[in-house]
């Protein structure tokens, strides 16, 4: 019995059925509202759910490394609001502002990566810490405004929001173009170089990336570095989308992003993932909560599939390695000889 | 060196929550009243309550982020039908509630292996979706004078009723760690899974007690909020979850398990609620708030890593010289012969 299968098979697989997840989800959604299917409406979905898929992307590295990092939220509404006030209040030209911006979420990133990686505190405190601090961070740089808070700064200019909004062929919109793009990006940053073999042995072993030779600490702080860079990216197109800058934006993806990253395969112990199992899971993920809002499903009530999903799927995933299940499962294996005999 | 190692962590956040109200009372004098600690310390008994229950799971070496659902969940229970009338089956069915759901998540990490963080992320969804269901987005009101007055009442003019029992509780449960049997198992499970197991010691058991305790702890916090606050709004304990560890961490439990204790929990769990006051008697905005609970967090568990690597490694030194020590003075002949 070969109880570890090979890394490709076991990916591949997963992918598989995560894709196979999406076409059902979309068959069941298409029966119950046929409006789902409308190209315009369904590909329009993604402008719903792009935080969470691109935070998750970046937030995979992370996880591959061994950590976690619950800090990305806060990082969104920082940079929202941030560059809102550096345009509207400062006088900032607004794209110097998203500059500043992503150099901001890459700081913010990478404070709590240092702290990580060279401190030797565990991430889930740290990036807890980081969570209340840059949404505090964020909260004061409101008292800078001369908007109040709670309405958020508008009127931002019609070129920056109409990139964000626009659609290709007034269907295909614009959005999932830039996600699509970032897709490839990471894929190639994790999966096609140096670095990103990398962060996978920083994962698998920490220990045996120290000894030969690699900069296991630089690496580490670089995955929260990007977490935050993806963070502050997505917080700038959200805001765009929104065409407000809040603080509060991006307060609740915490437990969707965990969710589309584990359930993209991502093992929370490190050394296991990719990037194209996150996209396709955030997907999974996004299209879910947006067929159940079709279907007239309140959202408030989507936390609950969404919670299910990633308990059922993890559990379902570590069936393999439980011992609970084994057990039964070789009984079984003694039970039917025939399939001995198979495999002789 | 021994000794100093011994000096129990929980200390250190005595001595700062000391240190805070001193300070703080050097610069308003009006803050270190009689009349306003205790105000701080009864300020922070939810707080304290569900931190007491998540210290069980953290202290195990597992992490539970579906307390502040819990808390929601069992509150709208409790006051609903504390609203009408049934005060008894209102907190009977709230602790049911709460310990149903720190099963189901002691379930799922202890047999079906799912991560503790992952577990309780999606339960803290699954609960929190529930709140909508039972209260269909509405505000649970009215909650009658009697109830709410009670979390208000006063013994000698200091501690509320729950905080005493809060008091209580932790007393208890200290002694019941530190000299019991089963209560030893919790740190012997945290600090090494495996070995515990082979001395005997049920470590499924022993997590899936912690998490049911938590879940027990997070509903008498729900009991009190209904009583404490008044209203429930269905994002009621929203946050709770990551005030509560953080209030752990202060309190010098450590997330890696099998080190802290539960009076740690409750002394950061004052800290945490006498933060925002801090900041009022000392004339900040109050939404610098979260800002500098981040701050000291980060800056709390930094300094303690660093001062527990420099003392391990100390150790460890000290070891080696005692073993090099050993070998000269025990084989000298062999060396020389050699």
């Amino acid at each position: 019995m070969n109880s570890i299968p090979s890394l490709k098979k076991t990916v591949f697989r997963w992918e598989t059925f995560l894709i196979i997840l999406l076409l059902f989800e979309v068959i069941v959604f298409g029966y119950i509202n046929p409006k789902f299917l409308i190209p315009r409406v369904f590909f329009g979905s993604i402008n719903n759910f792009m935080t969470i898929c691109i935070v998750s992307l970046f937030v995979t590295f992370v996880l591959i490394t061994g950590g976690i990092d619950i800090q990305s939220g806060s990082i969104v509404g920082l940079t929202s609001i941030f560059i809102g006030v550096l345009w509207k209040d400062a006088g900032i030209n607004l794209y110097v502002a998203c500059f500043l911006g992503l150099a901001l979420g890459a700081i913010c990133g990478a404070l709590s990566g240092f702290f990580v990686a060279f401190t030797g505190v565990q991430p889930m405190v740290v990036t807890l810490g980081g969570s209340f601090l840059y949404s505090g961070m964020a909260l004061m740089i409101t008292n800078f405004s001369s908007t109040e808070s709670y309405k958020g700064i508008n009127g931002f200019p019609k070129e920056f929001t109409q990139f964000v909004k626009g659609r290709i062929f007034n269907i295909i919109p614009n959005q999932l173009v830039i996600f699509l793009v970032l897709v490839i990006i990471a894929y190639f940053i994790l999966h096609k170089t140096t670095y990103g073999r990398k962060v996978f042995l920083c994962g698998v072993n920490k220990n045996a990336a120290t000894y030969s030779g690699i900069k296991t600490k630089l690496i580490i702080m670089s995955t929260y570095m990007l977490a935050g860079l993806g963070a502050s990216l997505a917080g700038i197109l959200l805001t765009a989308y929104l065409g407000t800058a809040k603080t509060d934006l991006g307060k609740e993806i915490t437990l969707p992003v965990i969710t589309a990253v584990v359930l993209g395969g991502t093992s929370n112990l490190g050394g296991t993932g990719g990037v194209i199992g996150t996209a396709l899971a955030a997907l999974v993920i996004g299209i879910l909560r947006f067929g159940l809002s079709m279907a007239d499903v309140g959202t408030q009530y989507l936390d609950i599939p969404v919670g299910i999903l990633l308990v059922f799927a993890v559990a379902f995933r570590f069936a393999g390695s439980n011992p609970h299940i084994r057990k039964y499962s070789q009984k079984l294996e003694r039970a039917l000889p025939f399939k001995k005999a198979l495999t002789k | 060196m021994i000794k100093k190692l011994s000096i129990p962590r929980e200390t250190t956040s005595i001595v700062f929550l000391i240190l805070l109200f001193v300070s703080v009372g050097s610069i308003n004098s009006s803050f270190l009243t009689f009349n306003n600690i205790m105000l701080n310390l009864n300020s922070s008994v939810i707080y304290a309550v569900v931190a007491i229950g998540i210290a069980f799971v953290i202290i195990t070496g597992e992490i539970d982020v579906s307390v502040g659902a819990t808390l929601g969940l069992t509150a709208a229970v409790c006051g609903s039908m504390v609203r009408d009338g049934n005060v008894t089956m209102g907190i009977i069915y709230a602790i049911v509630f709460g310990l149903s759901i720190g099963l189901f998540n002691g379930i799922g990490v202890t047999v079906l292996r799912i991560p503790s963080i992952i577990m309780t992320l999606g339960t803290n969804g699954i609960v929190r979706g529930l709140i909508y269901v039972y209260t269909n987005g509405k505000w649970v009101e009215n909650i009658p004078l009697k109830f709410k007055a009670f979390s208000q009442e006063r013994i000698f003019g200091a501690f509320t009723w729950f905080y005493l029992a809060v008091i209580m509780v932790m007393i208890i449960s200290y002694f019941l760690m530190t000299r019991s049997r089963v209560g030893r198992y919790f740190k012997a499970v945290g600090d090494n899974p495996n070995g515990a197991n082979l001395l005997g010691i049920p470590v499924n058991g022993t997590k899936l007690f912690a998490f049911a305790l938590s879940g027990l702890f997070a509903s008498i916090g729900g009991i009190m909020y209904v009583s404490r606050v008044g209203f429930i709004t269905p994002m009621a304990g929203s946050g709770y979850e990551m005030k509560v560890i953080a209030a752990c961490v202060l309190g010098g439990i450590s997330l890696n398990g099998g080190v802290g204790s539960l009076i740690g929990a409750t002394v950061g769990a004052a800290i945490m609620a006498s933060i925002s006051r801090v900041l009022v008697f000392l004339g900040f905005p109050s939404n610098y708030d979260n800002t500098i609970t981040g701050i000291l967090l980060i800056l709390v568990v930094v300094f303690d890593a660093v001062l527990q690597a420099g003392s391990a490694e100390k150790m460890r030194r000290q070891r080696l010289a005692a073993k090099i020590m050993h070998i000269k003075t025990t084989v000298p002949e062999v060396l020389v012969n050699e």
